[in-house]
C-alpha cells in the first residue's frame, strides 16, 4: 500500500499546481458525487464543483502551503489531508491564510477526490 | 472604528465606513486615491483588512472616515461579521462595465444591512469613463427600492470621487448644508473622463427617477 503521507504530499502539490495554472483541469481529480465546502458554501457533483471553482472572480491565483497533515482515513485505502497556507490573487497586495481538508478515497490503481473544505481564516 | 496607532486627532468626530461590492469592481482603487489616506493607511492581518483614514474638512470643521478595505476575500465568499461589525456608513460599489457585479448588489446589501442596521449608506457604479458600459444609467433601480444615495464614479478619473463621502457626512453630521471647503488631495487622474457624455448619463438618471420603478429585485436582463 502506497504511503499515506507520499501520497498526500503528492496530491496536494499537484491540486494547488493545477488550481494555480489550469483551474478547469481540477474536475478530474473529484469523484462523481464529491463534496465541496467552499467559505460556507456546499456544493456536490462533479460538475457542479468545476462550475464553483471556475466562476470565482479572479485569473491568477498562488498558494503557498505551509503546513501538511496526513492521517490513512478508516475508509479503505482512504487519506485524510489537512493543509494551512497563504494564497495571493491578482491585484492584491496581501496574502490571505486558508486552511483546506481533503479525503481521498482509493480508486482502481489510484485515489479520488470525495470531500474538499476550504475556508480563509480570518475575522 | 480605527487600528491601534491610527487615533484621529483630538476633536475630531471619526467614523467607521464599510467598503463592499465584488472583487474587481475598484473599491482598492477608489480608497487609494485619498492621498493621506494612503499615506496613513494600516493593515491588520488577523482581520485580513486595511484601514485607510479619510480626513475632509468641512464648513463645520474636520472629519475623518476610518475606510475598511478587504484583502480580496470578497473573491472567495461573502464577509464574516468582523468586517461590518460597529460600522457606521457604507459603500457598496458595482462595476457598470460588469451586470454581474451590480447583479449581486442586492445579496451585498442584505449581508451589510443584517450587521449594521440603518446606516447610510451609498450604491456607487464605479468604470462610468470606460466606453461600452454594461449597465445602463436607467437599469440602476436597487437605490430606489432601499433608498440609498447613487453616485456614478470613476476612480481612475476622480470623476466624482467627493460624492459618496459629502452624502455619508451630511447624513452622520445631520446637516444637509454641510459642504467641504478644502481639495482633498488626490491622486493625479489614470484616464481623462468624458464630461459630455457623462452629463448625458446624468440626465437619464434623472429621467429614470421619475419613472415607475420595475417589480422584481433583480431586474436586469442577463
Amino acid at each position: 500500500m502506497a504511503d499515506p503521507k507520499a501520497v498526500g504530499k503528492a496530491f496536494v502539490d499537484h491540486y494547488y499546481n493545477t488550481f494555480d495554472t489550469a483551474r478547469s483541469s481540477l474536475a478530474s481529480l473529484y469523484s462523481e458525487q464529491a463534496m465541496l465546502t467552499f467559505e460556507g458554501s456546499e456544493t456536490q457533483g462533479q460538475q457542479a464543483i468545476l462550475q464553483k471553482l471556475t466562476s470565482l472572480p479572479f485569473q491568477q491565483c498562488k498558494h503557498h502551503v505551509a503546513t501538511l497533515d496526513v492521517q490513512p482515513s478508516p475508509m479503505q485505502g482512504g487519506i485524510m489531508v489537512f493543509v494551512t497556507g497563504q494564497l495571493l490573487t491578482e491585484g492584491e497586495s496581501q496574502p490571505l491564510k486558508f486552511s483546506q481538508i481533503f479525503h481521498l478515497v482509493a480508486s482502481g490503481n489510484s485515489f479520488a477526490l470525495s470531500n474538499d473544505l476550504f475556508r480563509l481564516n480570518y475575522g | 472604528m480605527a487600528l491601534p496607532g491610527q487615533s484621529a486627532p483630538d476633536g475630531v468626530p471619526s467614523f467607521k465606513l464599510v467598503l463592499v461590492g465584488d472583487g474587481g469592481t475598484g473599491k482598492t482603487t477608489f480608497v487609494k486615491r485619498h492621498l493621506t489616506g494612503e499615506f496613513e493607511k494600516k493593515y491588520e492581518p488577523t482581520i485580513g483588512v486595511e484601514v485607510h483614514p479619510l480626513d475632509f474638512t468641512t464648513n463645520r470643521g474636520k472629519l475623518r472616515f476610518y475606510c475598511w478595505d478587504t484583502a480580496g476575500q470578497e473573491k472567495f465568499g461573502g464577509l464574516r461579521d468582523g468586517y461590518y461589525i460597529h460600522g457606521q456608513c457604507a459603500i457598496i460599489m458595482f462595476d457598470v462595465t460588469s451586470r454581474l457585479t451590480y447583479k449581486n448588489v442586492p445579496t451585498w446589501h442584505r449581508d451589510l444591512c443584517r450587521v449594521c442596521e440603518n446606516i447610510p449608506i451609498v450604491l456607487c457604479g464605479n468604470k462610468v469613463d470606460v466606453k461600452n458600459r454594461q449597465v445602463k444609467p436607467k437599469q440602476v433601480t436597487f437605490h430606489r427600492k432601499k433608498n440609498l444615495q447613487y453616485n456614478e464614479i470613476s476612480a481612475k478619473s476622480n470623476y466624482n470621487y467627493e460624492k459618496p463621502f459629502l452624502y455619508l457626512a451630511r447624513r452622520l453630521v445631520g446637516d444637509q448644508n454641510l459642504h467641504f471647503v478644502e481639495q482633498v488631495a488626490l491622486a493625479p487622474p489614470e484616464v481623462q473622463i468624458d464630461l459630455q457624455q457623462q452629463a448625458a448619463y446624468e440626465n437619464q438618471l434623472k429621467e429614470a427617477a421619475a419613472a415607475p420603478l420595475p417589480d422584481e429585485d433583480d431586474d436586469i436582463a442577463e
